[in-house]
């Protein structure tokens, strides 16, 4: 930014003998901003801006990686959609995704939320407790499908043991296509942690002083709970169901580690029931060489993410009119 | 009596948080034991014979993974990744977020406002022609090839950018008088006063690519080149069954990133609430 005050101080200071006049930056400062940009700008080029346009023009296009791309017009768009010989699990893994995204995300706020208000009220140790609660957001998702296919284990997985101690049976967690999403939502709740992070901020964020005339009106807390920190906390919920909404919609390295381990070869799990959207994305584009079809997926995916974020925004528009 | 009504919340928070930890110990635990002594009906959380319920542990599994499975190379490719991507990516972000945020150039602020919707493209939109633009550059199947393509990011540009904007003025501007060029003013008064931040997206960087598998997944074939999470995943597929060496792979995954967040906690908990570790 011009700064004119800086400018006028700078002629206004006598220059030492031999040394040039400096107003400001001068003319080359333009040219100093460009060539320190020059490397982000060549990355955000060739990695962002060039990438998503070519998605979009091989989305209408037949191509592998070994040929050139020839354009087949929307036939990618209408197969995908239409034409369940050619494409049987198209509309399959739609379904797992939005069933994972339904189940996934409302669980992992409500543990969030339960986690945040539970460290909120406490003093005494609530560093550590937030440490520990976190610890599962910086894992791995390679580890984390490795972990959980053993403690799903339908055996000696310790989930069966511990359920085994309150009668429940064993299950066969992963390999039971009615218990994979909720087996799969859970270890999304287990990763709440970063929800809990920014819930907590927020819980910090409602003055106490709400809180206190809550008091002295009677409420009790379930009460002030819900009249008072809920409503106080809805901006970090709809931010938090945004964005978990988009996540959920793109899961796959953990879906893909967990059952690429079961099978061998990735199949998404018994009768698809684990083959999220992306992963059979991943499937057309990286196994059976159709990138052509994977762009077309992945604009309606984009186009999906789209439509349901606005559709969140407007809703919570008239719910604040 | 106001211990006794905090009890409950105690009592909540310790089952919570055995939940988060019981995972990582009962991996822990599996890998420190012998195969034989892995399958028992009664779960053990230390590392015991079966028969005798002597202490047993063993570290032929992480031997075995290291040697055998090639977790010992995927270590090191991982460390020499991370190693070269890290500071490369710290300085790209920095010097364009300085730019974004001090240079004043016709264009700038509409650059900016581009690279952010940039970012709101789901980067699975973007994997099979980055995968493409990887394999033109000759980059595919090689360490570079997960380097080059990572080596910027907007979102710690965009944070680097909010944070140099804050930073008072009157520093550069009496640097500037006497006489200092952007880069002295960059490198002498913008890099000390940003260290919280620089540390908050280093400390991010190395974690999101120390975990990440899908990248190493689309562009690597060679297992002697496999990143750590690759090769965990290989060896979860190649062992399914044999849990003791899988373990032994995800604590060597894990550890490394457990330890980071332990030293450097409170920068990572505090730079989460604006940053969400990129995801």
């Amino acid at each position: 930014m011009a700064n004119p005050v800086l400018a006028d101080r700078s002629t206004a200071t006598p220059d030492k003998p031999g040394r040039r006049p400096r107003p400001g930056f001068g003319r080359r400062d333009h040219v100093v901003g460009w060539l320190l940009l020059a490397p982000a700008l060549v990355y955000f080029v060739a990695f962002l801006l060039y990438p998503a346009i070519a998605a979009l023009y091989y989305s209408f296009t037949d191509w592998n990686l070994r040929s050139s791309p020839s354009w087949v017009g929307l036939a990618n768009y209408t197969d995908l959609l239409f034409d369940d010989v050619k494409y049987p699990h198209f509309w399959k893994s739609v379904q797992v995704s939005l069933l994972y995204t339904l189940v996934a995300v409302p669980l992992t706020l409500v543990a969030a939320l339960g986690q945040a208000l539970l460290i909120n009220a406490i003093r005494k140790g609530s560093n550590l407790f937030r440490l520990l609660l976190f610890l599962p957001v910086v894992t791995a998702e390679a580890a984390v499908g490795a972990i959980w296919r053993w403690l799903y284990d339908p055996q000696y997985g310790l989930i069966n043991i511990i359920l085994g101690w309150f009668g429940v049976p064993p299950q066969n967690w992963l390999n039971n296509p009615d218990l994979v999403i909720p087996a799969l939502a859970f270890i999304s709740a287990w990763q709440c942690g970063i929800s809990m992070i920014i819930y907590l901020a927020g819980l910090k964020g409602i003055p106490d002083s709400l809180r206190e005339a809550a008091v002295i009106d009677g409420a009790g807390p379930v009460q002030r709970f819900r009249k008072v920190v809920l409503p106080m906390l809805r901006p970090t919920t709809f931010y938090l169901l945004v964005t978990g909404v988009i996540a959920a919609l793109q899961v796959f390295g953990l879906v893909y580690v967990i059952f690429s381990a079961a099978n061998k070869s990735v199949t998404g799990g018994p009768e698809q029931a684990g083959l999220t959207y992306v992963l059979h994305l991943y499937l057309f584009a990286f196994r059976y060489d159709a990138m052509g079809a994977a762009c077309a997926m992945s604009f309606i995916l984009l186009v999906f993410i789209m439509i349901i974020t606005a559709l969140q925004f407007k809703f919570v528009k008239q719910e604040a009119a | 009596m106001k211990n006794i009504r905090l009890a409950p919340i105690y009592i909540a928070l310790i089952v919570l948080a055995a939940i988060s930890v019981v995972p990582f110990i009962w991996m822990l635990s599996t890998s420190f034991k012998h195969g034989h002594d892995v399958y028992t009906k009664v779960p053990s959380l230390l590392p015991l014979d079966r028969k005798t319920g002597e202490w047993a542990p063993t570290l032929e599994n992480y031997e075995y993974v290291f040697d055998l499975r090639g977790l010992g190379t995927a270590f090191v490719n991982s460390v020499w990744v991370c190693l070269i991507l890290i500071p490369a990516k710290l300085l790209i972000d920095a010097l364009a977020a300085y730019s974004f945020a001090r240079i004043p150039f016709p264009g700038r602020d509409k650059l900016f406002v581009l690279m952010l919707g940039g970012m709101m493209v789901p980067t699975i939109t973007l994997l099979v022609p980055r995968v493409f633009v990887t394999q033109e550059l000759g980059l595919f199947d090689s360490q570079w090839g997960l380097i080059v393509p990572n080596i910027a990011s907007v979102l710690d540009i965009f944070l680097l950018r909010q944070f140099f904007m804050s930073l008072p003025g009157e520093l550069e501007e009496a640097a500037r008088i006497d006489g200092a060029g952007r880069m002295q003013i960059f490198w002498r008064i913008i890099v000390p006063l940003s260290k919280p931040v620089l540390s908050v997206v280093t400390i991010t960087s190395f974690i999101f690519h120390w975990n990440d598998l899908v990248w190493p997944l689309v562009v690597l074939n060679d297992p002697e080149k496999y990143t750590l999470p690759l090769a965990l995943q290989q060896l979860a597929t190649a062992e399914a069954g044999r849990s003791y060496y899988i373990m032994a792979g995800a604590a060597v995954a894990v550890i490394p990133v457990i330890a980071v967040l332990l030293i450097f906690q409170r920068r990572i908990l505090q730079g989460i609430a604006f940053s969400g570790l990129k995801s």
